[in-house]
């Protein structure tokens, strides 16, 4: 099974069609859609040899959507940023514990303020890494972590390292409500609200990239930003846009985790950086940047909700599934480089 | 000429700081913190920065290599915690003589796992290190259920009192541990053939290659010293406190990072050196430990912790984007830029 993913997943993801090929492109894309059949089969067979219960069920699938709604949310905009060449934002936990604690914070003056401020400042860290990594070119990787750990330091010296209620900023039951509602809120009972929010953006980010001039800077900017630079591009936007992104999706991302837990605090969202990155990697973008699609990267964020709900059912500990995850994570770009390296890029 | 001069004497003068900038902010911290910090200058209080400082100096040592070779390294935060685990864990059975050796090659392990990958299956070294540092974390809760390991048996004490005691004021067994690893580390990568490949191998590996230097073998073998020496600072660290917790490695990876790029070590791989890290580390300590003294608390730190990285990735990233704005231009452009007199250069001296 794992073989069979990883090498799928690579076939996905070399992206060797280019756009005269079209259907060539539709099926390397729908590739990891393919993976993740395989792993709803796999499930419907467990459960019909009596290995798991309650896989093939209506409740289950909405778990594992909600779920994966969660992850989705965040890895669309971190995937702009593996795009453009640079890997990976690590700064996206603190900037959801920071965008989600703000909001608590400023329930007490109403809904619409609260998610204007987590918004101000999730930008406020996506414009801060947009300058340092996109004009000054640090190191995006050690920016980031670095920007996590000040953004962490910040959230402990403000809020004297507590945590905050929402309950315990406001009285006003409209306000809890709506707050409560971000992430609980269903369409006809039936779609949450989290659910919506990831189609827009997978839409939306998959027009931007695949449809837009911007996407085409960044695609050439991903794989080749000194070609990129000389045609013209304005290579220090285009990288800045991609964090400013990866900030804007991070606090949307926040602000769910943060309604979910119904506390404001500086661990809200530790963990979501590797999680969307596998995902990101699974669903069949390169880090070498300029490969990939978000229609993909979603389908890797699906793959990975399967994955730990079928570990679960089968009752394996959630420490186990981290290394399982961390050991596909490697497997899938080592094949990644290798089958980039055929084709001449040394890198990944 | 004249210009030339000065800016020739600007830039060494520039230099001269950049070379010598941990040691004299060592200085000042030392002198700041001696004179204002209250109980800072004592035995009691230096022993116990100097404690805290071997376990990380240690862990660094390996973590220079890795960034000379031009390579970053995730893990080390959860080698140390799984070292710790995995040495109190085993001494049931194994006994310290056993166990502790054990420990240690699990950190080269992995180190060589994170080698391979990084060299052999040519994939980013942030990349790999990633991936090794949730699997290890899945591992150190599998291997403990989550709870804190510690040791009460009175030869683990015995083992921990010995380490804890001071043989000379400031120096106790684990701190001279430290202290021989750095000396012999220094040493042997300023001095002999093999260390100085390492900055080599940095510094532009095409050209190392050229030359004959087996730069995959280098890359292997400085992740190979970065896990070991890791789990090193780890299982001792463990052993003196008879207590292996679950996040005993967590704050490592930042404190690490930090002091390196303070130390001087180039992010992009070439230049630095070990000596010059674990003063950065003393630096960072002290000053921490003086923050904790004047009364502010441990989320100051935390907090002072994260605006001192950032700020130092920040002044390295803007003065390498500053030269290379200055490169590749018509010298006399340089020096416009530099006196900021636009057509002084242009007058023949």
């Amino acid at each position: 099974m794992m073989g069979n993913l990883s090498a799928k997943a690579a076939s996905a993801a070399d992206g060797r069609s280019v756009g005269s090929n079209r259907l060539g492109g539709f099926v390397n894309q729908a590739g990891i859609y393919g993976i993740a059949f395989l792993f709803i089969a796999l499930g419907a067979v467990l459960q019909s040899f009596g290995v798991i219960n309650n896989f093939m069920s209506a409740q289950n699938f909405l778990n594992i959507i909600d779920a994966v709604a969660l992850l989705g949310i965040v890895t669309v905009g971190m995937a702009f940023v593996t795009y453009s060449g640079h890997y990976a934002d690590m700064s996206v936990p603190t900037t959801m514990a920071l965008a989600g604690i703000v909001s608590v914070e400023i329930l007490k003056y109403g809904f619409v303020p609260a998610v204007a401020a987590a918004l101000a400042v999730g930008l406020a860290i996506g414009a801060i890494n947009a300058i340092v990594v996109g004009r000054l070119k640090a190191n995006p990787i050690i920016w980031t972590l670095a920007m996590n750990y000040v953004t962490m330091g910040v959230i402990r010296f403000v809020w004297v390292n507590k945590q905050i209620y929402p309950d315990m900023k406001t009285d006003d039951a409209l306000t809890l409500a709506l707050f409560d509602n971000i992430f609980r809120f269903r369409f006809f009972d039936l779609i949450g609200l989290p659910v919506l929010v990831l189609v827009i953006l997978m839409v939306a980010g998959q027009f931007l990239l695949m449809r837009t001039a911007y996407g085409a800077q960044l695609k050439l900017t991903g794989s080749a930003r000194k070609a990129a630079k000389f045609s013209g591009i304005n290579v220090e936007r285009v990288v800045g846009i991609a964090f400013i992104l990866a900030a804007f999706t991070a606090t949307i991302g926040g602000l769910t985790v943060t309604s979910l837990s119904r506390v404001g605090a500086w661990y809200n969202g530790a963990g979501y950086d590797f999680k969307a990155v596998t995902a990101i990697v699974i669903g069949g973008m390169t880090l070498a940047g300029g490969r990939g699609s978000i229609i993909g990267v979603i389908g890797g964020a699906f793959v990975i909700g399967l994955m730990n709900n079928i570990m679960t059912l089968l009752g394996i500990g959630t420490f186990s599934q981290d290394m399982i995850r961390g050991a596909i994570f490697i497997a899938v770009v080592g094949i990644n480089a290798k089958s980039l390296r055929s084709l001449g890029r040394d890198d990944a | 000429m004249r210009s030339d001069k000065k800016i020739l004497a600007g830039n060494k003068r520039l230099a001269w700081v950049d070379k010598y900038r941990i040691f004299v902010l060592f200085a000042l911290v030392f002198l700041f913190m001696s004179v204002f910090a209250p109980r800072f200058f004592n035995v009691f209080n230096l022993t116990s920065i100097m404690k805290t400082v071997a376990m990380n100096a240690c862990v660094a040592i390996g973590f220079t290599i890795v960034m000379i070779c031009g390579q970053l390294d995730l893990s080390i935060g959860t080698v140390i915690t799984f070292a710790g685990v995995l040495g109190l864990s085993l001494k049931g059975s194994l006994g310290y003589a056993g166990s502790v050796p054990v420990a240690i090659a699990a950190g080269a392990l992995v180190g060589l796992f994170n080698g391979l990958l990084v060299a052999k299956a040519k994939i980013n070294s942030f990349i790999v290190t990633l991936g090794t540092m949730t699997i290890l974390q899945g591992a150190i809760y599998t291997l403990t259920g989550g709870n804190t390991i510690s040791l009460s048996t009175p030869d683990a004490f015995a083992v921990s009192d010995f380490l804890a005691k001071p043989l000379l004021p400031l120096v106790t067994p684990r701190i001279l541990i430290t202290v021989a690893l750095v000396i012999g580390f220094e040493l042997f990568l300023r001095r002999t053939q093999a260390g100085r490949n390492f900055y080599l191998v940095g510094g532009n590996k095409n050209t190392a290659w050229l030359a004959g230097i087996k730069t995959d073998g280098y890359t292997v073998i400085a992740f190979v010293l970065s896990g070991a020496l890791a789990a090193v600072g780890g299982v001792f660290f463990a052993m003196e406190s008879s207590a292996a917790t679950l996040k005993m490695g967590d704050q490592s990876l930042m404190y690490v990072i930090s002091a390196t790029i303070i130390g001087g070590t180039a992010m992009s791989g070439g230049k630095g050196g070990v000596f010059r890290t674990v003063v950065a580390i003393l630096t960072l300590e002290m000053l921490y430990t003086g923050i904790i003294l004047f009364g502010l608390g441990n989320e100051v730190k935390i907090f002072i912790a994260g605006l001192i990285l950032a700020a130092v990735v920040l002044y390295e990233a803007y003065a390498v984007y500053k030269h290379e704005k200055e490169v590749g231009k018509r010298p006399e452009l340089v020096k416009e830029l530099a006196v900021g007199k636009p057509g002084a250069a242009d007058k023949p001296a």
